[in-house]
């Protein structure tokens, strides 16, 4: 097992007297109990009285809040489009013997590669979508809250999906849409003004004010604008600035000309990158030559703003607060000074940016990591530490998923690739299995469990056999709930699942007395054995009572009745009640004979069915032939004598139970029987 | 990062020995030195007792639930020599047997795979392991497995349930073959394999030897559906050995030593999907996340020192 290369997080168990007991650990099906005990085991027990107290603890605590289950449930919509999308992928490509989506390396047939890589960035996008809408209920609620405490809680989880949202998007520019240099710098600016969101409220309210340029915050806006390399906007403020200032009016134009005429790759721009890059060469050569000359001498504030679009570092660092982090200031940096930056060069500037801007004040925060690993491209690592840094994996595994489908977790790295992927949809499958309330009455919601069978349903190695494991423990409430998975087992032919959750149904059904509903749980089983178990009771209870339950059930047995021997007798048994009822005397007779004499009645039901017989006997008309009535006696003269056949059990028991008065009876019966059987035989073949 | 979610007080008087969810995770059965078992709801977070079942006379080590297939059965075993098993009828938990067969303390029980039907093995300090099984209307029937470890048996672990062959349906009315097993840890540092012969009779079948002192407890992973078999050991010696067999049928084991501790390890449990391996331990507890890299080893700390070693 490999050794994590940084201290594991220690957690404390809140409440847990720690320094004086021992901590006991135990499993249960989603979740650990922690208790303090004492391990040494004397009679007498310590002094001091134990903790009472037993802590259920769990990882992916996430699953119980009520706006994160539309994340879960609309994140499994797109997860399970994505699947399809490859299945779909795969399956063209091997009958079109096309080469692409092997591998990177391999030459790509363009068209399928960028539409493979459309849908696969329009994927990205709606998974981001998914976290936005999430974050804006979580706003929402945080502000609706009744208390304080809850209204940090929904607070601190808007600031998490935030900060998941960032790092999805950076991972989406630089590992998915990989844009190469130049686009890279524009997706970057919008990243970064995706995330900054005061600005347009600033915008708003300073445009909105009556003397916008006189706005205490007018000149931040402005710098900020610039910063986001949002020029035209910073150049219609500087002409409200230049309306109403004739001294700087003209210092405002040039400044505004310069914003103006930045040289920018613009999508659909036919211009190399090459050519980018001379035009903004002499483009910054003039406003440095502006700043040299003193242009801008007179106002600070349109001076530091020429620095700035200078790039010159001290300039922007002076504007932290603005910037508010180091990869704001990163993107600023870049575009003001390398706007054409290669994607691999990324990681040198994003390390001297957070160094730069942290200025050796603070320590890197686990974010600043994530996005320091995704800037050196580094994606297991950004993996790793989300993993670590999050309380839940539904980040880590719908990422790590996509990841894999855009075919970056090569296998190179034997611990890692696909088996990472495999492993993190594990566990958060995992997690919402254990997330089942059984009290709760409405069918969709709490149902999260069901969006787990996908997850796993789409892990090739471990998937199918976590599955197992899990759906055996979801807790059968009601009818409803048990249909539902078995439903899903049997579509997964997941036969010893079934069979055991039958079984549990079943044997619940048998001590509750309802003898149907066991039946018809033991033949959805196929459970032989217990089929027969069930079946017995019936008989017996018809023993002592006289009368069958569940007729429905048992008259509509069907094929079922082949499960066993005994049911198939149940079956038969009850088929011969209705000829009776019917009035098909004939074929009443010839079922009971065939069930007497094919063995599978019990024994100890024999008397039973002679005692049957007993009611055609005394009828009008003659039932049973001579031959039948010989086999009849034959049987009787069987049981009477206690001859054990074919070594069925309590032979001995019978002769006691026999009582001689019916034995008696049926004797006469039979000859009676036998006697007019035989003169309706020679009469009509006499005639 | 984990999260307490439920704290269930279960007003014992004594120190808690064990604490076991039910198969759904619905319910909690705990344990103490106060001589009682107690039973909660936990659902929902929430913590409802159900009952609170007298009947030993001595602190009680460890409670095991049976499948939830033959309802609601719990056993327990206890300093007082006895095991009982209790069950809930019509609502009420209630005392449905008692098991005495033992000369000393019961240290541990464990019910088999329900596949074999409700069978639950005992191990006691009085070195025996006794096997009980139900054969009906309230009759259980009993096995001993005699001097299984000199000096005491400390712990007993079942190996999920294997069906040989195919699954197909069995002929009406059989039962498939199962070759029943399970592991067994104690005082004479060993853990000792145990196989159900053709006549029923229990065979000992393997010792797996790496400790250097009395095995506390011995834990058979879950199957997850390969053919290689994993049992988790540890002792007094503060060391855990994860043992592998690739193949059944060589029943060739080899240890791998996990960790070594520095102090008595007591209990080692697996998750149901057998990748994560709780150990709890004098001096600090780890969590360890087998076969993949993104390991997360979660530490509780706790600073105290075990004293001296178990008394029988």
């Amino acid at each position: 097992m490999e050794e994590l290369d940084g201290e594991p997080t220690v957690t404390l168990i809140p409440g847990v007297n720690s320094k004086k007991k021992q901590m006991c650990f135990d499993w249960g099906p989603g979740e650990m109990l922690v208790c303090e005990t004492s391990f040494n085991k004397k009679e007498k027990s310590e002094t001091v009285p134990g903790c009472p107290f037993i802590y259920i603890i769990r990882k992916d605590i996430d699953v119980y809040s009520q706006i994160l289950r539309k994340l879960f449930n609309e994140s499994h919509g797109i997860f399970v489009g994505l699947q399809r999308i490859e299945e779909e992928l795969t399956g063209k490509s091997r009958k079109a013997q096309l080469p692409c989506f092997l591998s990177l390396q391999d030459a790509p047939c363009s068209c399928c590669m960028s539409f493979h890589f459309c849908r696969l960035v329009r994927v990205s996008k709606n998974y981001r979508s998914v976290i936005r809408a999430c974050m804006e209920e979580m706003h929402q609620a945080a502000i609706a809250a009744k208390d304080p405490a809850s209204g940090r809680q929904f607070s601190s989880q808007v600031s998490i999906l935030s900060a998941m949202e960032l790092i999805w998007n950076l991972c989406e520019i630089l590992f998915i849409e990989v844009a190469p240099a130049g686009p890279l710098l524009l997706h970057l600016l919008d990243w970064v003004r995706l995330h900054v969101c005061e600005v347009d409220s600033l915008l708003a309210d300073v445009l909105g004010s009556e003397n916008p340029s006189k706005h205490e915050s007018f000149w931040n806006l402005v710098t900020i604008l610039v910063l986001q390399g949002r020029l035209d906007e910073a150049r219609q403020m500087l002409s409200k600035e230049a309306d109403v200032s004739p001294t700087s009016a003209g210092m405002c134009r040039i400044l505004g000309d310069l914003m103006r005429t930045m040289p920018v790759l613009s999508p659909g721009n036919t211009q190399t990158l090459t050519e980018l890059e001379l035009k903004w060469q002499h483009w910054h050569e003039e406003c440095e030559r502006h700043l040299q000359d003193g242009t801008f001498a007179s106002s600070p504030h349109l001076e530091s703003l020429c620095k700035i679009m200078l790039g010159d570092e001290a300039a922007l660092l002076e504007q932290k607060e603005l910037l508010n982090n180091w990869y704001h200031f990163l993107v600023t940096r870049l575009l003001y000074s390398h706007p054409t930056v290669k994607p691999i060069d990324l990681h040198f500037y994003a390390q001297s940016s957070l160094d730069l801007f942290l200025g050796g004040e603070s320590s890197p925060e686990p974010l600043d990591n994530i996005l320091m690993a995704a800037f050196e491209f580094d994606i297991h690592q950004v993996i790793k530490e989300c993993s670590i840094a999050l309380s839940n994996w539904w980040f880590v595994a719908h990422l790590t998923d996509l990841l894999d489908h855009c075919k970056l977790l090569q296998s190179h790295n034997l611990y890692f690739g696909s088996n990472m992927r495999e492993f993190l949809l594990l566990e958060y499958a995992s997690g919402l299995f254990a997330h089942h309330r059984p009290s709760c009455l409405s069918s969709d919601c709490c149902s999260l469990w069901q969006l787990g069978v996908d997850y796993f349903d789409y892990c090739p190695e471990l998937g199918r056999v976590s599955l197992e494991l899990h759906i055996e423990r979801i807790p059968l409430s009601t009818e409803q709930k048990a249909l539902k998975v078995l439903r899903i087992c049997e579509q997964r032919q997941m036969t010893e699942q079934v069979r055991s959750i039958c079984k549990i149904l079943a044997m619940k059904a048998v001590r509750n007395n309802r003898l149907g509903s066991a039946l018809s749980w033991s033949i959805r089983a196929k459970d032989a054995a217990f089929a027969t178990l069930v079946s017995d009771r019936f008989l017996r209870d018809y023993c002592e009572r006289g009368c069958f339950s569940d007729l429905d059930l048992i008259d509509n047995l069907g094929p079922a009745m082949m499960l066993s021997d005994r049911l198939t007798f149940l079956g038969k048994y009850r088929e011969f009640h209705r000829f009776y009822g019917e009035k098909r005397f004939f074929d009443a007779a010839s079922l009971l004979l065939s069930l007497m004499t094919s063995q599978i009645a019990p024994r100890c039901f024999w008397v039973t069915l002679l005692t049957d017989a007993l009611p055609l006997l005394e009828q009008k008309q003659v039932i049973f032939t001579t031959e039948q009535t010989y086999e009849l006696m034959r049987c009787l003269e069987d049981l009477a004598s206690g001859r054990p056949v074919r070594g069925e059990p309590g032979a001995q028991r019978l002769q006691e139970d026999i009582e001689n008065t019916k034995l008696e009876m049926l004797r006469l019966a039979l000859a009676r029987n036998l006697a007019r059987a035989i003169i309706k035989e020679g009469s009509l073949e006499g005639s | 990062m984990v999260s307490v979610i439920n704290t269930v007080d279960t007003s014992h008087e004594d120190m808690i020995h064990d604490a076991q969810m039910d198969y759904y995770g619905t319910r909690l059965a705990t344990c103490s030195s106060d001589r009682s078992v107690k039973i909660f709801d936990v659902r929902n977070g929430g913590q409802i007792l159900i009952a609170d079942l007298r009947g030993h006379e001595g602190p009680v080590w460890q409670v095991a639930w049976a499948h939830p297939m033959y309802g609601n059965i719990l056993a327990s075993c206890s300093y007082d020599r006895k095991v009982i098993i209790w069950k809930e009828e019509n609502g009420t938990w209630e005392k449905t047997h008692e098991h005495t067969g033992h000369d000393s303390s019961v240290n541990s029980v464990c019910w088999a795979p329900h596949d074999y039907g409700l069978i639950l093995a005992c191990g006691s300090s009085d070195g025996a392991i006794s096997l009980l099984t139900y054969t009906g209307e309230g009759q259980w029937e009993v096995k001993k497995i005699n001097n299984a470890h000199t000096i005491g048996c400390n712990a007993v672990s079942w190996a999920p349930a294997v069906v040989p062959g195919s699954l197909i349906d069995q002929p009406s009315g059989q039962k498939p073959n199962y070759i029943k097993k399970f592991a067994s840890g104690g005082c004479d540092n060993l853990i000792k394999l145990w196989k159900e012969e053709e006549d029923g009779q229990w065979k000992e079948e393997q010792k797996l030897e790496a400790h250097s002192d009395w095995v506390r407890d011995v834990a058979w992973a879950p199957s997850i559906g390969l053919p290689t078999s994993t049992i988790a050991s540890c002792s007094q010696d503060g060391r855990v050995f994860i043992w592998t067999c690739d193949d059944i049928s060589s029943n060739t084991w080899s240890p791998k030593l996990l960790h070594k501790f520095n102090d008595v390890v007591w209990h080692v449990s697996w998750s149901i999907t057998a990748n994560i391996l709780a150990v709890s331990g004098g001096d600090n507890k780890f969590i360890f996340r087998e076969g993949m890299h993104l390991c997360e080893w979660w530490r509780e700390r706790q600073k105290e020192r075990i004293p001296s070693r178990h008394e029988p």
